[in-house]
């Protein structure tokens, strides 16, 4: 009789228990309901941007890099362009009306976006520790390795950096390029010009022999003259990572074009197809000799978006 | 308190919380008959025998012992209860969404009024049951909870301590369909993270002891453990991304105690809780309600949307709000920030339907591929249509 007291007595307390946590579950559930989230969310970040509320959205592109960045008809095209456009509208900045392409050269990038001018660069970009310090990068979206191109005629002759370095060769480079320096460092000596699309020029016109970019850069310009030039593959030995150029006061942003960028990366991970696959079909893709994919983006904050309950597959 | 333990030791097994009433409304005079004094009777029986009056204290005795459960006839409570539930369910759902177009409008009366004249009383019905529907079952699956607990408690009670806590007397005249019906209900809309909750709450609604498994001890311990491992396993993947995320011990907490719980929650609380058990939580859930309805009630009736306003070739504006109505001439906009706004049609140039900020996730977990905070039928929506795309037009500032 005295076991079963206690027994019924201890079932007592055990349902006691469970009655208790139970309702506190539930109560810190209800709670937990009513949070707002952890993570900061796009609307948030973008609160923060120096874009916020802005009618238009200013990207800093090239107007001379065919496939890259270039103006045709009156019209802005290039696979920048593109990229540019997509991060855009994710921005909440789509159609021509809320967009505008300010054209910047090579040497006006960083300028430009400490001036204000753009809120954003999207122009054949490399991401370099020096330039880290003047500007904020969101990225990469493309990897490209450094090449010369030489014209048909001198094909056979221009084959190694050796050869670049030999004073009756001109060589041809933008300045403030990534090249430029790169060249340097090689005892290349270099003519400094505005922009490659000027070095293409005086190589057609005589003044040059060789020009020396990045691959991406100079597939544009081969794919304007394919009879005329040929790149030559030269081991330089560094990779060049493109990326979207941010004003350095405004890390709201670059998070968010990180954040972007990595979506599109996922998609494309995912077998979709995604918004860089697209631009890069549209543009690159055909002229260049090897496949290329979308570079997985660094620094991409966590953040969250509306569209963060709809299934992974 | 001598002739309590008799009284309840006839009367606490036999008859089931739900259908005590009618048994009741005949039993009672004859315990008490016996119980409170069975020498008035034996004697009443033989010394008077054409003495009437012996009827007219037995029913006073009757109201006094047990006023709560025989002061109406059941089949009359019934009809009552049945009255005021369906009174409930017509009338609630009604104030609410009148409650809610004030809102919507911004307090405004002549906003209210435009509201009031463009919203039929189906569309807002519908919208109302969209977003209260969680509420609803939330709501009804406490009460049922709590009244079984408190009303298989309050049986072992000695009777004529106290009456029966006012959640009992609900679970006793609800038919066992309306709280299967609110607990199917709840399965389909409470977000899965709350879903473990529902178990308990079942459990303890229909007093399901782990005894209703097997009447001997070691196969139903072989099947309750059967059972939570395949709920282990089914959980396993979601439990490993949580403790990765650091974080979420509220998660944790949330799918994994609540199964367990489930195996001890049946049965009677001692006599000492079940009073500020049944005070406090009655306080506690219409605390609850009340809380969770001022979302409810703020929550927009019309979808929202943003409009491109502007003429054919020229600046446009984006005018951010939920669309009242459409006609020849003008396109009526609720403005997200206030105010009604009338665009001639001739000027939209695009729209678009957007989320809105309350519906972004807490938490960044999934339950095979079923995000947490989706209840079963979003997940299910989100499967037919999987991908949705943000329109760009949606991130500009209001």
């Amino acid at each position: 009789m005295n076991t079963r007291t206690a027994q019924s007595r201890l079932r007592a307390m055990a349902t006691t228990l469970a009655v208790a946590l139970t309702l506190t579950l539930a109560a810190a559930a209800g709670c937990d309901s009513r949070q707002q989230p952890d993570l900061p969310s796009v609307q948030e970040k973008l609160r923060e941007t120096h874009i916020y509320g802005q009618s238009k959205l200013r990207i800093g592109v090239a107007t001379n890099e065919p496939l890259m960045g270039e103006l045709r008809n009156g019209q802005h095209v290039g696979f920048d362009v593109e990229i540019g456009r997509y991060v855009a509208a994710s921005l909440g900045y789509e159609g021509d009306q809320r967009l505008e392409f300010v054209s910047v050269s090579t040497e006006d990038r960083i300028p430009a976006l400490q001036g204000g001018t753009v809120d954003l660069v999207v122009s054949s970009f490399s991401m370099t520790e020096d330039r880290k310090k003047l500007v904020n990068f969101a990225g990469p979206y493309f990897v490209t390795t450094q090449e010369v191109m030489v014209p048909t005629r001198l094909k056979d002759r221009i084959r190694t950096i050796e050869d670049l370095r030999d004073p009756a060769y001109k060589v041809c480079t933008s300045g403030g390029s990534t090249t430029e320096a790169e060249l340097e460092k090689h005892q290349v000596k270099t003519f400094v010009v505005k922009d490659v699309g000027d070095c293409v020029d005086g190589i057609r016109k005589g003044r040059y022999d060789a020009v020396s970019s990045d691959e991406a850069i100079l597939a544009g310009f081969l794919a304007s003259f394919p009879k005329e030039f040929e790149i030559v593959d030269m081991p330089f030995g560094t990779s060049e990572l493109l990326g979207i150029g941010v004003p350095i006061g405004d890390p709201a942003l670059r998070d968010l074009v990180a954040f972007f960028l990595q979506k599109s990366y996922q998609q494309g991970r995912d077998g979709q197809a995604s918004p860089w696959q697209t631009a890069y079909n549209r543009t690159l893709g055909p002229w260049l000799k090897a496949e290329k994919r979308q570079p997985q983006p660094l620094e991409v904050p966590k953040l969250v978006d509306f569209d963060d309950k709809a299934p992974a597959k | 308190m001598s002739a309590a333990p008799t009284a309840t030791g006839g009367d606490g097994p036999v008859p089931p919380p739900r259908t005590s009433a009618p048994g009741v409304a005949t039993d009672p005079p004859t315990f008490d008959g016996t119980a409170a004094a069975p020498p008035a009777g034996a004697v009443g029986d033989v010394a008077w025998p054409t003495a009437v009056p012996v009827a007219e204290p037995a029913a006073p005795v009757v109201a006094e012992v047990e006023p709560g459960r025989v002061r109406w006839d059941p089949a009359e409570r019934r009809a009552r209860a049945s009255q005021s539930f369906w009174t409930a369910v017509v009338g609630v759902p009604a104030i609410f969404s009148v409650l809610r177009l004030g809102v919507e409008a911004g307090g405004e009366l002549q906003t209210t009024l435009l509201l009031v004249a463009n919203v039929g009383p189906v569309n807002l019905l519908a919208g109302f049951l969209t977003t209260a529907a969680r509420l609803l079952s939330t709501g009804m699956v406490a009460v049922f909870a709590l009244g079984a607990v408190l009303a298989v408690s309050a049986d072992r009670l000695p009777p004529g301590t106290r009456r029966r806590p006012l959640f009992a007397r609900w679970a006793d005249i609800t038919p066992a369909w309306v709280v299967l019906a609110s607990f199917l209900l709840a399965l389909i809309t409470w977000p899965l993270l709350y879903l473990p909750l529902l178990v308990p709450a079942f459990v303890a609604a229909f007093q399901l002891r782990p005894g209703r498994l097997h009447e001997r001890v070691a196969p139903r311990l072989l099947l309750i453990g059967a059972l939570l491992a395949g709920y282990g396993w089914l959980m396993l993947p979601t439990l490993r991304d949580a403790v990765q995320q650091g974080d979420e011990w509220l998660v944790l907490a949330l799918l994994v105690v609540p199964p367990l719980l489930a195996v001890f929650i049946a049965g009677p609380l001692p006599g000492l809780v079940i009073r500020p058990l049944a005070s406090v939580t009655e306080v506690a859930v219409l605390a609850t309600l009340v809380w969770a309805a001022v979302p409810v009630i703020s929550t927009p009736v019309l979808p929202l949307t943003v409009t491109t306003v502007g003429p054919e070739s020229g600046p446009t504006e984006d005018v951010r709000g939920h669309v009242v109505t459409t006609d020849d001439v003008n396109m009526v906009i609720l403005q997200e920030q206030g105010g009604v706004r009338y665009v001639p049609v001739d000027l939209v140039r695009a729209q678009v339907l957007c989320p809105s900020e309350e519906e972004l996730p807490r938490h960044q977990l999934r339950i095979h591929d079923f995000h947490v905070e989706d209840s079963l039928l979003e997940g299910m929506g989100r499967r037919v249509r999987p991908v949705h795309r943000i329109d760009a037009a949606c991130r500009t500032p209001a």
